[in-house]
């Protein structure tokens, strides 16, 4: 045996890493509709390039009114490299926004929110809230124009709460108006709060993925039962769909098999790399060629600058012009609403049914709601930028 | 086996009881002085001050005019911030208005075009006097807490009314 042997065996004794990466590694994954399944790892990819630049900008960024404009300005005009990174930063969490929104419309459409699945979507929706929150605490932080009237309009929506408006907003403020307080607070929520949430709810979504194998999606099984021999077995006429739990491995006499399967290494991480390192590639063009802007230091008193909101915010800034102003709570509603909705929806929809065109009650209404979402952001930015 | 009086602990439902007391008491104590912190700014009243904004002898008629003032930026730094002042004249009458919209907050501007005050982020009007007159803001433009002496203005970091 080489000494490297001798080496892996050593720590193989005292760790059981061999195992451990068997099983990590040599998991049958689903052949059909692979591709799309690369938008979760692709979305972690991107969590994973925020975590990294997040931690090398806070040697530089400091969380100050007086300071924090000043720092990335620093920065933009005499670190390049320095600049890159923030560029990353803000690219990847854009694409992110993007990505994630895809790869949970595909688990929507697909039907994989099942049973057994159920808590899988769950977490997914709590990991979505989270990159919304991240998204929306680092905008404050740049602490330049767009910065500060987003953090103010942002703020402000929770003055619309019922009975507990101008507490919430205080709290999030940390005063009664945006200043040093509400810097500080969305620091240390983007920063220490949120990701002490944000990674271990990660952990437990990828943990129930292995748990429960990657066979959500209706594609993956032909319309029969296979028996413990392998022979399949149509289902009498009035059976189907084959009924949920989806297992990768025989539980039952008859069990839904799914089609072909292939090792996780090296085919579905070869899908996944390509697709993860197509959004790398594309984060770094535009991190250099664009970068990251930063207007002039925030102004409380001007009269002149028009706030524009990140583009992430247009539907919801288009909705507060279209609401009346008696329905203006509708600007909380909504986006709460559809939140708890999200989180009921395995819930609700329970049939073993995984076929989107067989589930028009589900599918409709979600279509209508990523239609809304879609529009808004149309009439936002064409009224912002006179499309 | 002896017989057990049922209305001792027995020694698991002691040690479960004590885990979960102990439980309790470290979530206590870390939870009341954390929520209080969270919660403090809450309860210090913002030092109202008094600054003074100019002579304001020159402003015309049915003219808003704009002014800046510095006021403290808060209670741990010595940095100030600038607020927006229009003082609207008419006839006699004085009217100290901020530039803060009543909607979302976002900073309003005189559009002499217009001869409104207009809110740039969704498009919220108010007249001369105040008052809005169109698109989404809910109450009038807050007016500073202010005081005359002869011509010159002093305004607190306060307003008449909250919003």
């Amino acid at each position: 045996m080489g000494w490297i042997a001798l080496a892996y065996n050593w720590f193989d004794e005292r760790t059981a890493i061999r195992s451990l990466i068997r099983k990590g590694l040599y998991e049958a994954v689903p052949v059909r509709g692979a591709w799309f399944y690369t938008l979760g790892s692709a979305t972690l990819v991107l969590i994973l390039l925020q975590l990294i630049t997040g931690i090398f900008l806070t040697l530089l960024y400091v969380p100050s009114v007086t300071e924090a404009w000043a720092s990335l300005n620093y920065l933009k005009e005499h670190d390049a490299f320095g600049s890159i990174v923030r560029g990353i930063h803000l690219w990847s969490a854009y694409i992110l926004l993007f990505v994630i929104g895809l790869h949970m419309i595909r688990t929507f459409f697909s039907g994989s929110y099942k049973r057994p699945r159920e808590l899988n979507w769950v977490t997914g929706v709590g990991l979505f809230v989270l990159v919304l929150a991240m998204a929306i605490t680092g905008a404050f932080l740049p602490w330049d124009q767009a910065a500060y009237w987003t953090a103010v309009v942002v703020t402000n929506i929770a003055v619309y709460t019922p009975f507990i408006g101008s507490f919430l907003r205080a709290l999030w403020r940390g005063a009664d108006t945006v200043g040093p307080t509400t810097l500080i607070r969305s620091f240390g929520i983007h920063v220490w709060l949120i990701p002490a949430i944000l990674f271990p709810l990660i952990g437990a979504h990828l943990a129930l993925l292995r748990k429960h194998g990657e066979f959500g999606s209706y594609v993956n099984y032909r319309g029969a039962y296979r028996s413990r021999e392998g022979v399949d077995v149509p289902p009498a006429p009035k059976q189907r769909p084959i009924e949920p739990p989806y297992p990768a491995v025989p539980t039952d006499e008859l069990w839904a098999a799914p089609l072909e399967t292939e090792d996780f290494y090296p085919h579905q991480t070869f899908k996944d790399g390509v697709v993860s390192a197509g959004l790398v590639i594309l984060v770094f063009i535009l991190a250099v060629a664009i970068g990251a802007p930063l207007e002039a230091i925030a102004d409380p008193a001007t009269t002149s600058y028009t706030p524009v909101p990140e583009w992430f915010f247009l539907p919801l800034d288009e909705l507060l012009l279209l609401v009346p102003q008696q329905l203006i709570p509708l600007v909380l509603v909504l986006p709460t609403g559809g939140v708890l909705l999200l989180l009921a929806l395995p819930f609700i929809d329970r049939g073993p049914e995984r076929n989107p065109f067989e589930r028009p009650a589900v599918m409709v209404p979600g279509a209508f709601a990523v239609l809304f979402v879609v529009i808004l952001t149309l009439l936002g930015s064409g009224r912002l930028f006179n499309l | 086996m002896a017989h057990r009086d049922p209305r001792r602990l027995s020694r698991r439902q002691f040690a479960l009881l004590g885990t979960q007391v102990a439980g309790a008491v470290v979530t206590v104590l870390l939870g009341i002085p954390i929520v209080g912190f969270i919660l403090s700014p809450l309860f210090r009243r913002q030092q109202a001050v008094w600054r003074e904004v100019g002579d304001i002898a020159g402003v015309p008629d049915r003219q808003p005019t704009k002014f800046e003032v510095s006021f403290p930026l808060g209670e741990w730094t010595s940095a100030n911030v600038k607020l927006a002042v229009y003082v609207v004249k008419i006839n006699t009458d004085f009217r100290i208005f901020s530039n803060v919209c009543t909607h979302m907050e976002c900073p309003v501007r005189w559009e002499d075009s217009l001869r409104q005050f207009l809110c740039p982020c969704h498009g919220g009007l108010y007249d001369m006097t105040g008052n809005n007159v169109g698109g989404p803001p809910p109450k009038p433009l807050p007016q500073y807490v202010h005081r005359i002496d002869g011509t010159t203005l002093f305004i607190q970091n306060r307003f008449t009314e909250s919003i």
